[in-house]
C-alpha cells in the first residue's frame, strides 16, 4: 500500500470514529411533578415506611416496608425498595429471613400475572377483563348449582378477616369450604395434643425461656412454624450461659449444625429414643407431674440394647442427651419437622407430649394460651377425599387460591388428572404455578404489599396488611374479588371494597383508637387467658396400647428435607432466592441430590455425576453432591427438586411422608454441571476460623508500609460477627443483595466461577461431623491489598476507615481482585439485567454498577450516609447503633453488630474486644475492620 | 507561488474562524439553547414581580436532598383565579383537567452517581444563586454553572467542605 493511500483510510477511520462517539443527540431529561402534592408526613427524597405483614410462608412476620419515591411513566409513585423487620413485633422482632427479604422479588417479579386470564378451546389463556371473568364465574356457579354439583374452594394457610370473608362468600354462594393445604400442617403435633391434651393445637415454644433444647428432627431455623421467633428466641437463650442445645435428626440440615451437639438417628426410630428418655426419666423421678400408673404400664418396654440398636445412637449417646434433663432446670423437647413426617409420626408427638406433660414443660415453656392458629390447615387425607370427589365429578367449580397442591400431595393422589374433572377450575395466584396452570380461569391476586387486609398467626395477635404501592399491574386482592363476586348477588352490600369491610369490622372490634394504634404500629397484641392442660388418661392409654413393634424405614432411604430457601417449594420461583447458594451445599441453581461421602465412596460418585433414584412410584435423574456429614446411606433432597415432595400419607395424622425407603440409585455415567460457589468444602488449615484463637495480636508485618498511617477523627466503622449466634440463615445475603443493587446473574454465570454477592455464608465441614460458618465480606483492612495496586486510585481508603471503590475512578484492571486475600470484589463483566419491573425495586441511594467496574461491599455508605445527615441536622455526632447495615439489621439472632470502634462505649468496641475475637488472616498484617467472635467451646482444629 | 501565499494564509485563517463558529453555534444550539418547556413559566413574574419566595414552591428545599417541583394542584390553588384567561395559564387547566403531570424539562440535573443535598447546603447558608444563577431574572430557566465536578470541588475546598469522594459519590 502507498503511503498516501494509507494515511487517507487512516484519516476517514479516525474522523468517522471521532464523529461516531460524539453524542449529538442529547437526552431531554423529564421533570414530573405530582399532580397532588402527597401528605404532610411524606417528605419527596427521603423513606417512608408502611408496617405490614410478610406473607412469603406462613409465619406472619411483621414488616416495615422502606418505599421510595420514583417517577415511571411519567407519573410520580412510591415504590418498595427494601423490607425490614417491625423492631418489637411479637414474632420476628425486627428481623427477617431469607425468604422475607426477598419476597421483594416477588412483588416485582417479570413474570407475574398482569390480568385475568381465560381458557380458550384450543386450550391457550387469553387475557380478559374483570367483568368478564366474574360474568363467568357467576354463570358457571349458577350452573354448577342447578345441576347438582358441589363447589370447592380451597386455600393455603389463611387467616384474620380474608378467612371470614370466605366463609361468609362461600355460605352466600353455596360453596364448600375446603380444609387449607400446607405441606407443612404440622398434623401429628396437633393429633398428638389432641389425644393427650383434648386440644388440637399446635403451642408456642418458648426456645428463650429454656436452658437446655432437646429438637427432634425439627430444623426450628429454617421452616418449622416459625423459623424467624424461633431464631429470635434461641439468640436470647444462647446469651445465657448455661443454655445447651442437642439436635437429633437423621440427615443433615442447617439447624442441626448450629446445635452445640448434633446426634444422627435412623430414620423413623425416634419413638425408641422417646420412649428411652420417658422411662429414664420416670425411673429418675425426673418429672414434675406423676403419670397415672395406667398411662406408664401402657408404654412401650425397650431394652436400652434394643433403642441403641434400633436408633443407631451409642448408649453413651442416649444417656448423655438424657443426664441434661437431670442438669436443666429449664427444659424444653420438641419433636417435628422430618420426625414427625413418617408413618411412626404421630406415636413421635403423643411420646413427646407425654414428656412435655411430665416435665411441667407445657406449664411452662410451651404455651398453649397462645396456640399457633392452623386451626383451618386440613390434612392430606382430607386431600386424598378431595381428590376422590373430583374423580367421582362431584365438583362443579373449584377455587384455588394461594395454594399450589399438584406437587405437594402423593402422585397416587392423581390430583393433577381428577382436577381436569372439575366443571370449571378457577386460580387465584401471582404467578402461574403447577396446579394454577391446570386452571380455566386465572384470577391475578394482588401482593400482600399491594392489598389490605390482616392476619392473625396465633392466639392473641392480628397483624396489619396494608398497601405500600398502587397495584402494579390490574390485579385485585382475594377480599376484593370475593366482594365483587359477592355483588353480582347482593346489591346491597354495605361496603364498596375489601378496606371497607376491614376498616368496619376493626372499628367494631376495636374501637377508634385501638384501630389507629393498629394502623401505626402493624400489630395488636392482646392478653390471653392461661390454659391449664390436663391429660386425658383414656385416651392416651388407647393409644399407648395400639403401639406395635414398629418396622424400621429401610435404607437406603430418600428424605425430602424442607429447604431454608424454597420453604416446600413456594419460594424457589423467587430469582434472587436461586441466585443465593444453598448455605450447606452452596448449590445456587439447578438440582441435585445429596450424597453422603461414605456412599458416595462406594458407589465411585463425585459432584456432578448424574445418578437415577429408582422406586415404585418415582424415577428420577439428578446430578450428585457430595455432603460431609450426612449419615450413610440416606440422600437428602429439596421439595422442589422433585415431581411430588411427598410420597405417601400417614392415614392417622393425616401427616405427608417424606421419607421413600428401598431406593435404588445407578450411576447413569453422565455428568451434569452444578453450581458449586463454594472453593473447598474444608478450611485446609487455613485457620479461617482458628481454634484456640491465636492469643498473640501483633504480628510481625514483615514489611513495612510505605504510605502514610491512616488517620481517623471522629469515626472508625468496624463490624463484630459472633460465629456463636450466626445461623448461617444466609437472611443477610439478601438483605444485601436488595440493599445495594447488586445484579442477579444466573446459572451460566455461576457455571463460569462469575458471582457478584457482596457478603457469602462459607460453610466449612471439619471431619468431625461439624460445620463452621464463616460470613465473608469485605474487610474494610486498615493496610488493605487492594489499595496500592490499584493503578488510577479508584481503591481507597477514607478518613472514616472504609475501604472504597469508586466506580468512577474504575478501568476495571482487575488488580485489586486478584492481591484480595478474601475474594470479596465483584467484577462487572456485563451490564447488569433488571426486566421489567424488578428496575423499580433498585435503591436510589446506590448507584448501579457499570460494565467494565468492580463492585463490593461499602458496608452499607449510604447508611452512614444518611446517619450523618441527621447528626449534622441536630448538631451531634452519630450515636451508637444510628447506623445499622442492612445484613445487620435483618439478623434474626442479632450476630452481627456495626459501629465506630472509636467509640469506647460502642457494641462494636466490646465485641472487639472480647475473649473470643480473632480476625481472618490476622498474620498477613492487613489490620481488617471486621471482627469475628469464635463459638463459645469450641475445640476443634482449623 | 509567492503571490498565492496571501489569499491563501487569509482563505486558511478566514475559514478556519468560519468553521469554529459553526462548530460553537452548533455546541450552543445542542447543548446551551435554553430548552423550551411544555408551559412558558417564567420565574422573572412569579419571583421578581410577585415576589414569592423559592420554598413557596420548591417546599422541601431545606428538608430534603431534592428541592421539589410544585404539583399541579398548586399551580391550580392560585391560577383558578389568577390570569386564567391567557393561553399559557390555560395549558395548565388542561393538564389539570386531564389528570396529567405537566412534563417539564429537567435543566439542572446530576448524573445518577452523584448524592447532592439541597437541605445540606441551605442549612450552611449557601444561596440558591449560587449554584441555580439569577433565576429571577431568567424568563426561560436555564443553566448557568457547568455542575461539574470541578466546579463542586473548587467550592468545596474553598470554605473548607469535605471532600472525601464519599461525600458526593454514591
Amino acid at each position: 500500500m502507498h503511503r498516501r493511500d494509507f494515511l487517507k483510510i487512516m484519516g476517514v477511520a479516525s474522523s468517522s470514529t471521532l464523529m461516531t462517539s460524539c453524542d449529538l443527540e442529547k437526552q431531554s431529561e423529564k421533570l414530573i411533578p405530582y399532580l397532588l402534592p402527597p401528605e404532610e408526613e411524606i417528605i419527596p427524597g427521603q423513606s417512608i415506611y408502611y408496617n405490614t405483614t410478610c406473607t412469603e410462608c406462613p409465619a406472619c412476620c411483621g414488616v416495615s416496608v422502606k418505599d421510595r419515591e420514583k417517577v415511571y411513566n411519567n407519573m410520580r409513585g412510591r415504590y418498595p425498595v427494601k423490607l425490614e423487620g417491625i423492631p418489637g413485633h411479637p414474632v420476628n422482632d425486627g428481623t427477617l429471613c431469607i425468604r422475607g427479604q426477598a419476597s421483594l422479588t416477588r412483588l416485582y417479579h417479570p413474570d407475574r400475572i398482569k390480568k385475568p386470564k381465560l381458557r380458550d378451546s384450543k386450550g391457550n389463556f387469553i387475557d380478559i377483563d374483570w367483568s368478564n371473568a366474574y360474568s363467568q364465574i357467576l354463570d358457571a356457579l349458577r350452573e354448577s348449582n342447578n345441576g347438582g354439583y358441589k363447589n370447592i374452594y380451597l386455600s393455603g394457610r389463611t387467616t384474620g378477616s380474608l378467612s371470614d370473608l370466605i366463609d361468609d362468600f362461600c355460605k352466600r354462594t353455596g360453596i364448600e369450604r375446603a380444609a387449607e393445604f400446607e405441606v407443612y400442617s404440622h398434623s401429628a403435633i396437633k393429633e398428638a395434643n389432641g389425644i393427650l391434651f383434648s386440644k388440637r393445637e399446635i403451642p408456642l415454644y418458648q426456645i428463650d425461656k429454656a436452658d437446655y433444647l432437646l429438637t427432634i428432627g425439627a430444623d426450628i431455623l429454617e421452616t418449622f412454624i416459625s423459623p424467624v421467633s424461633n431464631a429470635v428466641r434461641l439468640s436470647h437463650a444462647k446469651r445465657k450461659s448455661d443454655f445447651k442445645w442437642f439436635h437429633i435428626e437423621p440427615h443433615v440440615s442447617l439447624t442441626g449444625f448450629q446445635a452445640c451437639e448434633k446426634f444422627t438417628i435412623n430414620p423413623g426410630t425416634e419413638v425408641y429414643l422417646l420412649d428411652f428418655l420417658l422411662k429414664n426419666m420416670l425411673n429418675m423421678k425426673l418429672y414434675k407431674k406423676r403419670l397415672p400408673e395406667e398411662v406408664v404400664k401402657y408404654i412401650p418396654d425397650f431394652s436400652q440394647e434394643e433403642v441403641s440398636s434400633k436408633t443407631g445412637l451409642k448408649l453413651a449417646s442416649l444417656y448423655q442427651i438424657a443426664d441434661q434433663f437431670k442438669k436443666a432446670k429449664m427444659p424444653l423437647l420438641i419433636a417435628g419437622g422430618i420426625s414427625t413426617r413418617h408413618s411412626y409420626g404421630l406415636e413421635t408427638a403423643v411420646l413427646t407430649g407425654l414428656i412435655q406433660w411430665i416435665t411441667g414443660m407445657t406449664d411452662s415453656v410451651i404455651d398453649f394460651s397462645r396456640a399457633e392458629n392452623y386451626s383451618g390447615v386440613g390434612t392430606m387425607v382430607q386431600m386424598e377425599k378431595l381428590s376422590n370427589r373430583l374423580s367421582n365429578n362431584e365438583i362443579g367449580v373449584i377455587f384455588i387460591a394461594r395454594t399450589d397442591p399438584s406437587k405437594s400431595i402423593p402422585v397416587s393422589y392423581f390430583f393433577k388428572e381428577n382436577i381436569k374433572k372439575a366443571k370449571l377450575r378457577i386460580g387465584l395466584s401471582d404467578l402461574l404455578t403447577g396446579t394454577i396452570k391446570e386452571c380455566d380461569i386465572i384470577l391475578p391476586l394482588s401482593h400482600t404489599f399491594e392489598s389490605w387486609g390482616d392476619a392473625n398467626p396465633r392466639s392473641g395477635l392480628k397483624t396489619l396488611i396494608q398497601p405500600a404501592l398502587e397495584p402494579l399491574f390490574k390485579t385485585l386482592s382475594e377480599g376484593d374479588i370475593l366482594l365483587h363476586l359477592l355483588k353480582g348477588d347482593l346489591k346491597d352490600l354495605p361496603f364498596r371494597n375489601f378496606q371497607e369491610y376491614l376498616f368496619k369490622k376493626w372499628n367494631e372490634n376495636y374501637g377508634k383508637a385501638l384501630t389507629e394504634e393498629f394502623l401505626k404500629k402493624g400489630y395488636y397484641e392482646e392478653s390471653v387467658p392461661k390454659k391449664e392442660i390436663r391429660l386425658d388418661n383414656k385416651s392416651a392409654v388407647a393409644f399407648l396400647k395400639n403401639i406395635k413393634t414398629l418396622d424400621r424405614i429401610a435404607k437406603p432411604v430418600l428424605v425430602v428435607t424442607p429447604s431454608i430457601r424454597s420453604f416446600d417449594g413456594r419460594s424457589s420461583v423467587l430469582p434472587l432466592l436461586n441466585e443465593i447458594p444453598d448455605p450447606l451445599t452452596t448449590i445456587s441453581y439447578g438440582q441435585w441430590v445429596s450424597v453422603p461421602p461414605k456412599t458416595a465412596k462406594s458407589l465411585m460418585l463425585s459432584d456432578g455425576d448424574e445418578v437415577e433414584i429408582s422406586a415404585p412410584g418415582l424415577s428420577a435423574r439428578l446430578p450428585v453432591k457430595v455432603q460431609p456429614g450426612l449419615p450413610e446411606d440416606t440422600f437428602a433432597i429439596h421439595p422442589e427438586m422433585l415431581s411430588t415432595q411427598v410420597f405417601q400419607a400417614d392415614k392417622r395424622s393425616g401427616e405427608g411422608v417424606c421419607y421413600l425407603d428401598k431406593i435404588k440409585i445407578i450411576k447413569t455415567g453422565a455428568s451434569v454441571s452444578i453450581p458449586v460457589l463454594s472453593g473447598s468444602m474444608s478450611q485446609k488449615g487455613r485457620g479461617i476460623v482458628p481454634n484456640p484463637v491465636n492469643k498473640k495480636r501483633e504480628y510481625d508485618r514483615g514489611w513495612n508500609n510505605m504510605y502514610p498511617e491512616h488517620k481517623h477523627k471522629d469515626y472508625r466503622w468496624a463490624m463484630a460477627v459472633d460465629l456463636e449466634l450466626c445461623i448461617a440463615c444466609s437472611a443477610c445475603v439478601a438483605a444485601c443483595y436488595i440493599e445495594n443493587n447488586v445484579p442477579v446473574v444466573g446459572k451460566r454465570h455461576h457455571l463460569m466461577g462469575l458471582e457478584m454477592s457482596w457478603l457469602r455464608v462459607e460453610p466449612f465441614f471439619n471431619g468431625h461431623g461439624k460445620c463452621n460458618f464463616v460470613l465473608m465480606l469485605c474487610q474494610h483492612c486498615d493496610y488493605a491489598p487492594c489499595e496500592p495496586v490499584c493503578p488510577v486510585f479508584a481503591s481507597y481508603h477514607n478518613p472514616e476507615g472504609l475501604n472504597i471503590q469508586l466506580y468512577n475512578r474504575c478501568v476495571g484492571t482487575r488488580y485489586c481482585s486478584n492481591n484480595c486475600p478474601y475474594k470479596v470484589r465483584r467484577f462487572n463483566w456485563f451490564d447488569s439485567q433488571w426486566p421489567e419491573p424488578l428496575d423499580r425495586m433498585l435503591n436510589p441511594d446506590i448507584s448501579v454498577r457499570t460494565k467494565g467496574v468492580m463492585e463490593k461491599c461499602t458496608f452499607c455508605v449510604q447508611r452512614i450516609r444518611e446517619a450523618h445527615d441527621t447528626a449534622k441536622d441536630e448538631s451531634r455526632k452519630i450515636r451508637d447503633q444510628e447506623v445499622v447495615t442492612a445484613c445487620a439489621q435483618t439478623c434474626p439472632t442479632n450476630a452481627i453488630v456495626f459501629g465506630n470502634i472509636l467509640d469506647k462505649k460502642s457494641q462494636v468496641y466490646k465485641l472487639a474486644h472480647s475473649e473470643r475475637v480473632y480476625r481472618i488472616f490476622e498474620p498477613l498484617g492487613t489490620e481488617p475492620s471486621v471482627y469475628y467472635l469464635r463459638k463459645k467451646g469450641d475445640k476443634n482444629e482449623s | 507561488m509567492k503571490k498565492h501565499i496571501i489569499p491563501i494564509i487569509l482563505l486558511g485563517y478566514f475559514g478556519l474562524l468560519f468553521l469554529l463558529l459553526i462548530g460553537l453555534e452548533t455546541y450552543w444550539y445542542l447543548y446551551e439553547k435554553p430548552q423550551s418547556q411544555p408551559i412558558a413559566f417564567s420565574h422573572q413574574i412569579h419571583v421578581l414581580k410577585m415576589t414569592l419566595p423559592c420554598d413557596l414552591c420548591h417546599m422541601y428545599a431545606t428538608k430534603s436532598i431534592s428541592a421539589g417541583i410544585p404539583s399541579v394542584s398548586k399551580c391550580m390553588d392560585c391560577h383558578r383565579a389568577i390570569a386564567t384567561d391567557k393561553p399559557e395559564i390555560k395549558k395548565i387547566l388542561k393538564y389539570w383537567q386531564n389528570r396529567k403531570p405537566i412534563p417539564w424539562v429537567r435543566i439542572h440535573s446530576l448524573p445518577d452517581f452523584v448524592y447532592f443535598s439541597h437541605k445540606r447546603h441551605l442549612k450552611m447558608g449557601i444561596d440558591c444563586s449560587e449554584c441555580h444563577g439569577d433565576v429571577k431574572a431568567m424568563a426561560t430557566i436555564r443553566k448557568v454553572r457547568s455542575l461539574k465536578m470541578g466546579w463542586c470541588i473548587t467550592c468545596h475546598k474553598s470554605r473548607s467542605a469535605p471532600t472525601d469522594c464519599l461525600t458526593c459519590h454514591k
